[in-house]
């Protein structure tokens, strides 16, 4: 992995593998189970989330100066909500479909320990183009874990991927990957595997 | 008595008053570990040879109800649970133990819960759920939290929910009626308010899961378990009267529209569950009282699942349910009762 | 600058922002959700009145028991039929359909599945065409019925799918329990008069929407 040296570069790859949020950091599993039962439902339910991410990362990095310590939770949260309202509008507005596949997921974007735990451990205590690279970082890294998520209980519980038949006739769909239990089960597996390689790329010395 | 036995009767053993009966010779003195405890490995062939043949008599009633394709499916599972075990065994790096039998019967009973039609791509992925997820990602023989056999049961529930209630009429009637999607007792009770024959159910002359519908070869099977001792008498009397009695409050109170308590205790899975599963010792609590309330809890909601829930049939559910509480007992229902045999010791 | 106008100055500086941000967006943004679900609402009458191009909403309260149904009217301006929401539990949670009624008050015209949240694969099977599609010109005298694995014999009993009885059962008691409300609150005499064009005086009709 890269050296330790709080590069932009280094601030935007470490949610890709290093912290990426719900196999690593274990947060955000609220949507990450709730609305992957497709590809697309994960990646709008990821990208929702990255736009809330950057927007209220960058406007807490931007005020970190003004904001009085006792009241920076209350400030972050009418951020986040902000932002959040934002976007549940606009998917309201522009993408009935998915919004109503989302379903309240998507309000409940505002209690994301994500957002919150990197506006708190993050944004507020450094500038604004680090932070805007973690958010982005973060949320791609979101975005990708709810799309592999979305693809394996696609594909397992539909026998396609985006709407497009993959397996065959042969294949008997697994419904229970589409049920809640199908994700719980996806999910313990991607934790187990992204934890077996980090241990293995330890164990090998790649990453200190 | 599943998958699990010759330890845990030891295990068993100490804090109950009299030792059960202990499997094999017993062992000199009253050694404390935590569980699992292998004190006796020898003995684990012996008897799980012992449950096999207590699972032979609802096999062969499966076979002469079905046909040969339900002994096709307990042999799929069988292997596919076998195979499993080694496999995950072989990744683990952990000593082989197929040959301890406790996969074969959870093969046999996971083949007698399914539907005689089911494919048998889904028998394999059932077996393979069971022992992998089930059995061995908790650390194997003896750490198992649910009962394996319905754990792949239930996987298979969710997984292929029309496939997995997709019944077919025992061959022994099938010429009249169109063989395919026929509907069980329960179902019968259930969605069109009709009751079934007891006699019929008694001996197995009904649609279902192919080892559930004979109660004389699983009674046979469980008093064959009970006379060498291998069962605990009280869950199965424990769940067993519990349907009864709490079927039979429904029944008193509105005899058109509940079934008898006898309908309870012959249809469905309640005898094979009370018989087979509900005394699997890994997974049934080890204190008198805690076997108690283990049994009658969970008699109590199949009960409730069957008459007032979604589901025709909620015997699997009660015991995974039921399977879940196993540790609280454990702990809650220390016998301080029986604490003449040194209290330290439980 | 003390701590507490500063703390009061933080938040009211960004709640007021946040406020009138979101006051700009809603303003944007909500005539196009409102049209998203006139047009949902507009398709699913459309569906289950094949003939209808146009409808009246009629609201009318009895007591508590309040109910808004609608009135499919065809290109000429005549009344085609009525349609109504049935909502109702089903295997999972609430099982929504749209209904829709012959003016005779005899059979049903079609119905839709709107929201459910029944077992993928199994008892969301409701929602598709072939199970849809049996309730067109089905009997709603006694009431609606289901028998399971044979065709229907007689005109008011539709076949459930198998090894969804629960659901098939939800969608049939939700049309059965709405379509007695709906006989209660506006009973066919007043329906029968409105095909004439006499609009009933207890009704209270609204513009049409287009």
């Amino acid at each position: 992995m890269a050296d330790n040296t709080p590069t932009l570069w280094h601030e935007f790859q470490k949610g890709l593998w290093q912290d990426i949020p719900p196999f690593r950091l274990v947060l955000g599993t609220c949507p990450t189970l709730a609305v992957t039962n497709s590809v697309i439902n994960g990646v709008a339910m990821g990208l929702a989330t990255l736009f809330v991410l950057l927007c209220s990362n960058l406007i807490v990095s931007a005020l970190r100066k003004y904001v009085a310590p006792q009241v920076r939770i209350a400030l972050y949260v009418v951020i986040i909500a902000l932002f959040v309202t934002l976007a549940d509008m606009f998917l309201a507005a522009m993408f009935p479909p998915i919004s109503k596949a989302l379903g309240p997921y998507v309000p409940l974007i505002v209690v994301n320990c994500i957002i919150l735990g990197r506006a708190e451990g993050f944004a507020q205590k450094n500038p604004v183009a680090p932070s805007f690279m973690d958010a982005l970082g973060i949320g791609i890294g979101f975005t990708l874990s709810l799309a592999v998520m979305g693809a394996i209980r696609e594909i397992l519980g539909f026998g396609s991927i985006v709407n497009i038949k993959l397996l065959g006739d042969w294949f008997e769909p697994w419904i229970v990957m589409i049920l809640p239990a199908g994700a719980f089960l996806v999910f313990g597996g991607l934790v187990a595997l992204v934890n077996y390689i980090s241990h293995r790329k330890t164990a090998a010395g790649t990453n200190p | 008595m599943t998958d699990k036995t010759a330890d845990q009767t030891e295990t068993k053993a100490a804090p109950l008053a009299p030792p059960a009966q202990p499997a094999g010779p017993s062992p000199d003195k009253l050694i404390v570990s935590s569980s699992p405890h292998f004190l006796n490995t020898e003995s684990v062939p012996k008897i799980m040879h012992t449950v096999v043949m207590a699972l032979f008599p609802a096999v062969a009633a499966s076979v002469y109800f079905f046909g040969f394709r339900a002994l096709l499916l307990v042999l799929v599972c069988v292997g596919s649970c076998m195979l499993s075990e080694y496999w995950m065994q072989k990744i683990r790096k952990k000593p082989v133990t197929v040959h301890d039998g406790s996969a074969i019967i959870t093969g046999m009973l996971l083949a007698l819960t399914l539907p005689p039609s089911f494919p048998i791509f889904g028998a394999f992925l059932g077996s393979f759920f069971a022992i992998v997820v089930g059995k061995q990602l908790f650390g194997g023989l003896g750490f198992n939290i649910f009962n394996p056999a319905l754990l792949g049961r239930a996987f298979m529930q969710a997984t292929y929910p029309v496939l997995i209630t997709t019944w077919t009429t025992p061959r022994t009637i099938a010429e009249a009626v169109d063989a395919v999607s026929a509907a069980t007792p329960l179902a019968l009770m259930k969605f069109e308010g009709k009751t079934t024959p007891i006699m019929d159910l008694f001996v197995g002359n009904v649609a279902g899961s192919m080892g559930e519908t004979s109660v004389i070869a699983i009674l046979i099977g469980g008093l064959y378990l009970r006379y060498k001792g291998y069962i605990n008498w009280k869950l199965p009397l424990g769940y067993l009267g519990a349907i009864a009695v709490v079927g039979g409050v429904f029944w008193l109170v509105n005899p058109a529209k509940y079934p008898s308590p006898l309908f309870h205790l012959f249809a469905g899975g309640a005898m094979l569950g009370a018989w087979f599963m509900v005394t699997d010792m890994v997974t049934s609590p080890v204190t008198p009282l805690g076997q108690w309330i283990f049994a009658i809890c969970g008699g109590v909601m199949a009960v409730v699942i069957r008459l007032l829930g979604g589901l025709p049939e909620g015997v699997m559910y009660s015991i995974l349910f039921m399977n879940a509480f196993v540790p609280l007992l454990n702990k809650h229902t220390r016998p301080k009762v029986f604490g003449e045999i040194k209290a330290e010791q439980s | 600058m003390n701590t507490f106008t500063k703390m009061f100055l933080n938040l009211t500086v960004v709640g007021v922002v946040s406020g009138v941000i979101l006051a700009v967006a809603f303003n944007g943004f909500d005539p196009l959700i409102r049209i998203n679900k006139e047009k949902e609402l507009k398709e699913s009458i459309f569906v289950v009145l094949p003939e209808a191009k146009d409808y009246k909403v009629l609201e009318k309260t009895i007591g508590k028991d309040k109910l808004t149904i609608y009135e499919g009217i065809d290109a000429a301006g005549q009344p085609v039929g009525i349609a109504f929401k049935a909502d109702g539990g089903g295997f999972q949670g609430n099982v929504g359909i749209m209904v829709g009624l012959n003016l005779d008050y005899l059979k049903l015209k079609g119905i839709k599945v709107l929201d459910q949240l029944e077992t993928p694969g199994l008892g969301n099977r409701i929602s598709e065409p072939a199970f849809e599609d049996q309730f067109k010109n089905i009997e709603i005298t006694p009431k609606v019925e289901y028998i399971k694995n044979r065709k229907p014999e007689k005109p008011n009993q539709i076949q459930a799918i198998t090894g969804a009885t629960i659901s098939s059962d939800a969608v049939v008691k939700n049309i059965n329990n709405a379509v007695a409300r709906v006989l209660k609150i506006f009973p066919k005499q007043e329906m029968l008069k409105l095909g004439e064009g006499t609009s009933p005086a207890s009704a209270e009709s609204k513009e049409p929407k287009k």
